[in-house]
């Protein structure tokens, strides 16, 4: 009986019918498409995104040049270079991210002490050239600047987390 | 010798020695924060507590407590983590939280041994303790708030160094380590305070948030700044030297350096030759290799050899002199000499211009007889093994030259080479203690030789070394301090023969080959004397050059060099030269086979193998055989005749020495500070 | 349209050239639209794939993305026309225009409506079933001139694939041929008058029809292409216009075995049960309704069924489709001959 019913299946391709009666029931479904640039998904607060170096509410730039994110970054996408400044405290006189190597795994945000170097929610920062991707100081401290109430308010929602 | 019995281990260690060395010698790592293997036992960070069998139920600090026949130590108890644990809570109560801006980050005895010993968190809610910065100088950055008063740097100033200029004042935790007066660290081994400091309070300034020890690239070479030959490890990362730090080596250095040779590597980014020139119309330009080696070869031909010298400087290396001699013999010249002050050493045997009794041997001297030399200046760690010598007791000590602080007491005899005279003639009190003595020792300095009576001197030396027992065929008491690392490499490759230094100068020879030679008067050269120099700083040769030839630095190549002991070592490649800057050697190499008489070696390897050639001691590396002297011929030169003219310093600023120190900012800085002319009036 | 052209042309023209422009005029006819065809195929698809996946497939040049195909097509030709170093140029150029050249001939002897076809010859079967199989030689030299081990890899899968299905298909319209007597394609659709083949040769139908996505290398059997395993297949060294050669070739390919598939089994240009309100619509739009529903037949296999293995495609053809198709055969002309429903040939 079971072969009879096992052929009979086989043979009115039934397994085929019940295959293409789903796709075609799916195809009146609601689309689940947005319809990107004008609108856009909702992004988690840990989403990693562009990078950007962050300052303190009195302009101060966070960044001590401890090169912690440096050292942990697998990509070795990091490079820092540190000298006193002229108060005699610790800063990078040069911080670099070759965001054509990063990954976007987030290990600098985490290693950071004073949650300086953050990946902040922006993910639409593609370039022309590749040269406009090797981030540098200025650069990162403008995304900062910019980002700033985003990226704080991210903090804090991911504060109870971390 | 004593058992005792180690977490089950058993081991012998010489009575007298405490628990931590027994532990040591079983292989058991206790945590440590003021002991200090040479260093006086201080006993006051608690951190390397012990459990001891049989004795009170409590932690023993194991670096104070001496060992028992049979004891049976414990040092991984409940008990011994509790109490470690408990001590590094101590401990961090006033510690700062700024491992990240701290330069100590990642090679930090407090952060490795928190992670190993200590708990997971804190307890400690009170503000913390911090106290202000003081200046140690130019040299050592302090954060004293980070200090954790293990006082091992008090005891390494008054005991290594032997300038007790630091000190604690205050107790608990109102204690201040520092100066007492705000000052610079006057001492020349004051950067070994920055190795000896468990944690972040003591730093380097030059190196200040430079680089994280994780990015560096090691590399194990040898010093040349001094002719101690001490051994480094080059700390460089992409093309850039960042520090220097001493490699343990018993024989030599032990595990200290000298502040020059510590600091004085921002010298090697400064006043760099990194291409060739070549006088044209009377001005230096900038020009190719072929284009200098054409000049060149254009100049030598139709000169004469014997119109031919060559000088090497003081940093030069083995290879590229044995090179450089090669080619001049080539060209059918032996006008070669490295001895740029002048100095009046006899070539004819090698313990006429060593220092034979080895440095490791001055430990078993009983009496020391300093002729016009200045070890503290001149080698400073030789000095700083006398001091320990001097420390260990029954040492006689006294010195014919000008009067210095040498850091221990020494006995001043005399001032001219005459009073070595009073000496020969047994008038002087101190010959006396020399031939009562076992094992003498007589260091004859530079600025005893660098003179007109030099010979004389040298001789005398040697003859007041036989006369009082310090020749034997068990003990060579005889030495020649030298203070250029080069020297005794150029002697031992024979780079003093034909025409000497004076007599090439005011136009002796036509064409002079200068090897990094910057040591001498310059301008004594004959206005019409062709100079090519080869070296990597533009300093006083470059300056009267007519082609320059880039080389590179010590750290830039492998080279050999001979101490003063003549221990010979080699150094490492640790970065590459700037431009078009190359080895020596090779650039020699390189003319040979231009002017079609190339020398017989392509490769490292066979340089070597020629070196050996040469002579071979060449061969012994890093090997230095004690021996006695059985052969009491003196040098060459007149022991009579000694003038009165007091003795002088041979160097008159420790930092600034070769061209490597004087191009640099840090070297320049501990001048400032050290040798301004109110201090220099004292 | 000879006919009715001629008496305004022919007296200037004379008979030879007349006929040149006429057949020339009538290429243009079915060339064009089919072009056209081809293009909002490509739309039509990647429309019908988005809404199966609940996406929404192209939507932003023009109305409803409906000019896609037209950027398409311009982005196509202005990139650069690669040539591998390695390749057999006079070969490697060849392939694509051979491809297309083989698909839209084919279309001389399609009928859009009663005698409305360029060529109305009584082999048109025939003459299609050759075409068809000549369309593997585009692939071949492809696969061969590119000198890529995908490419080659591809071709060969290809070449085997085609010939496989080939002979089952063979059969399957020798079977339709039967009931029909004729081998002129407006014969085959006039048989149908009373009845559609798809309806007593129905289980011939859908085997036809899978053969059919074989013979245009149509997924589930897309292996020539076979994209997660040999790159892109046959085409992987192509670029710029070449490829888009091979992409119209398929696509009309694609068309053009719809068209058989509508003349052999669902009647061409008739209406359905040739009764009112049906017979009001011109024939060749029913004509092209019923390939649109092919077509649509096409993407929806392709929405659905993921790509089959080589081996098991092998096996299909050979041993299921071919014994099936057979077996078949000879039911039917047993059926046909017993109870005497043989067609009387003409």
């Amino acid at each position: 009986m079971a072969f009879l019913d096992r052929t009979a299946r086989s043979l009115l391709l039934s397994e085929l019918v019940s295959g293409m009666w789903l796709t075609l029931s799916y195809m009146f479904k609601p689309k689940a498409t947005l319809n990107y640039p004008y609108e856009k998904g909702p992004i988690s607060p840990r989403f990693k995104g562009e990078h950007a170096l962050r300052r303190y509410p009195n302009g101060e730039e966070r960044c001590i040049a401890c090169k912690l994110c440096e050292a942990v970054c697998p990509a070795q996408a990091i490079t820092i270079e540190a000298e006193p400044r002229d108060d005699g405290s610790r800063r990078t006189s040069r911080y670099d991210i070759d965001m054509t190597k990063c990954i976007y795994c987030g290990l600098c945000e985490e290693a950071c002490p004073v949650d300086a170097i953050v990946e902040g929610p922006n993910f639409e920062f593609s370039t022309e050239t590749r040269e406009e991707l090797m981030y540098n100081k200025d650069k990162l401290l403008s995304n900062g600047d910019r980002w700033e109430p985003e990226l704080a308010r991210r903090l804090e929602l991911d504060a109870p987390y971390r | 010798m004593a058992k005792v019995t180690i977490d089950g281990i058993e081991v012998e260690v010489p009575n007298g020695s405490n628990v931590l060395q027994a532990c040591e010698a079983a292989g058991i790592e206790v945590p440590r924060f003021c002991y200090h293997e040479r260093l006086s036992v201080a006993g006051n960070c608690r951190m390397c507590l012990v459990e001891i069998e049989k004795a009170p139920p409590k932690p023993f600090a194991s670096c104070a407590y001496p060992v028992n026949d049979g004891m049976v130590v414990h040092t991984d108890t409940p008990m011994v983590r509790a109490a470690r644990r408990g001590v590094m809570e101590f401990l961090l109560i006033n510690h700062p939280l700024d491992c990240p801006i701290c330069d100590q980050g990642g090679e930090c005895d407090l952060q490795d041994q928190s992670v190993g010993f200590g708990g997971d968190s804190s307890r400690y809610l009170e503000n913390k303790h911090a106290v202000a910065n003081p200046n140690f100088g130019p040299l050592v950055k302090a954060t004293m708030t980070r200090c954790i008063h293990c006082t091992r740097c008090i005891r390494f100033s008054s005991e290594i160094a032997g300038v007790p200029e630091m000190g604690a004042t205050a107790r608990g935790e109102n204690m201040l380590v520092g100066t007492y007066v705000e000052k610079a660290l006057s001492s020349e081994l004051s950067g070994n305070l920055i190795d000896i400091c468990p944690v972040g309070a003591l730093t380097s300034k030059p190196y200040a948030f430079a680089a994280r020890p994780w990015e560096l690239k090691k590399t194990d070479s040898v010093d040349v700044l001094d002719a101690v030959g001490s051994n480094i490890r080059i700390d460089s990362r992409g093309a850039e030297v960042l520090r220097i730090l001493p490699r343990l080596n018993e024989d030599v250095n032990e595990e200290w350096l000298a502040d020059k040779s510590r600091f004085a590597l921002d010298g090697l980014k400064r006043r760099r030759l990194d291409s060739a020139w070549v006088k044209k119309d009377g001005k230096l330009t900038k020009a190719s290799w072929p284009d200098a080696f054409a000049a060149i070869a254009d100049k030598l031909a139709g000169v004469a050899g014997d119109r031919i010298g060559a000088i090497a400087g003081d940093l030069a290396d083995a290879e590229s002199m044995v090179a450089l001699k090669d080619l001049l013999a080539s060209l059918g010249s032996t006008n070669l000499d490295a001895r740029q002050d002048g100095a009046a050493l006899d070539v004819s045997r090698r313990d006429f211009y060593s220092f034979n009794t080895s440095i490791a041997g001055l430990e078993e001297a009983d009496a020391i007889l300093l002729i016009g030399t200045n070890p503290r200046h001149e080698a400073p760690l030789i000095n700083a093994r006398i001091r320990k010598r001097v420390l260990a007791g029954g040492l006689k000590i006294a010195s014919i030259g000008p009067a210095a602080d040498l850091t221990y007491k020494v006995q001043t005899i005399g001032t001219s080479p005459a009073d070595i005279a009073g000496l020969l003639d047994g008038s002087n009190a101190f010959a006396q203690v020399l031939a009562a003595a076992k094992k003498p020792v007589i260091i004859v300095g530079q600025g005893a030789l660098a003179r007109a009576d030099g010979a004389a001197v040298l001789a005398a030396a040697w003859k007041l070394a036989a006369q009082v027992g310090a020749l034997t065929p068990e003990w060579h008491g005889f030495n020649v301090l030298h203070t250029a690392a080069a020297r005794v490499g150029a002697l031992d490759v024979g780079f003093a023969s034909g025409k000497t230094l004076a007599q090439m100068l005011g136009g002796g020879v036509d064409v002079l080959w200068l090897l990094g030679a910057d040591e001498f008067d310059t301008a004594a050269i004959g206005p019409n004397t062709f100079v090519i120099y080869q070296g990597h700083h533009g300093d006083a040769g470059a300056a009267r050059a007519d082609v320059i030839l880039p080389g590179v630095a010590y750290t830039e190549k492998e080279g050999t060099y001979v101490n003063t002991e003549g221990r010979v070592q080699r150094g490492a490649l640790a970065v590459f030269g700037p431009g078009e800057a190359r080895e020596d050697w090779k650039i020699i190499r390189a003319f040979s086979a231009m002017i079609d008489k190339p020398l017989p070696y392509d490769t490292l390897e066979q340089v070597r193998a020629r070196l050996v050639a040469v002579n071979p001691v060449f061969d012994r590396v890093d090997h230095l055989p004690r021996f006695g002297c059985s052969d009491l011929t003196g040098p060459a030169g007149d022991a009579q005749a000694l003038s009165s003219v007091p003795f002088t310093a041979k160097i008159a600023n420790y930092y600034m020495t070769d061209p490597i120190s004087r191009a640099s900012a840090t070297m320049a800085a501990c001048t400032d500070a050290h040798q301004s002319p109110s201090l220099a009036a004292e | 349209m000879h006919a009715f052209l001629a008496p305004y042309i022919e007296p200037y023209l004379g008979a030879y050239l007349t006929t040149l422009i006429v057949v020339g005029i009538q290429a243009l006819l079915i060339v064009v639209p089919v072009l056209i065809f081809m293009a909002y195929l490509t739309y039509a698809e990647r429309k019908v794939l988005g809404a199966m996946q609940r996406r929404v497939g192209p939507n932003v040049v023009g109305p409803f993305g409906l000019f896609q195909p037209f950027a398409d097509a311009i982005k196509m030709l202005t990139k650069e026309t690669v040539i591998p170093a390695g390749a057999s140029k006079f070969l490697f150029i060849l392939a694509p225009m051979l491809t297309f050249s083989l698909a839209v001939i084919g279309w001389a002897v399609i009928p859009v409506n009663d005698g409305w076809s360029i060529a109305n010859i009584n082999v048109g079967v025939l003459y299609l079933f050759a075409v068809s199989s000549l369309g593997v030689y585009g692939v071949i030299i492809a696969g061969w001139a590119s000198n890529s081990k995908y490419a080659f890899l591809g071709a060969l899968r290809s070449a085997a694939q085609m010939v496989s299905y080939e002979v089952s298909m063979g059969f399957i319209i020798v079977t339709v041929l039967l009931c029909v007597g004729s081998l002129n394609l407006n014969d085959v659709v006039l048989a149908q008058k009373h009845i559609w083949f798809c309806i007593p040769l129905f289980p011939l139908m859908v085997i036809y029809f899978i053969s059919v996505l074989a013979e245009t290398n149509r997924s589930p059997f897309d292996i020539p292409e076979g994209e997660s395993e040999i790159v892109a297949g046959f085409f992987v060294e192509y670029s710029s216009m070449s490829f888009a050669l091979f992409f119209l070739g398929e696509y009309t390919n694609m068309i053009l075995m719809s068209g058989l598939t509508t003349i052999l089994f669902l009647g061409g240009w008739l209406p359905p049960f040739g009764i009112e309100p049906f017979t009001w619509i011109p024939g060749p739009i029913w004509f092209i309704a019923k390939i649109c529903f092919v077509l649509f037949f096409f993407l929806w296999t392709r929405a659905t069924f993921p790509r089959y293995r080589y081996d098991q495609l092998m096996r299909l053809g050979w041993k299921v489709f071919l014994p099936f198709s057979l077996v078949y055969l000879v039911l039917v002309a047993g059926v046909l001959m017993v109870m005497g429903w043989l067609p009387h040939v003409v």
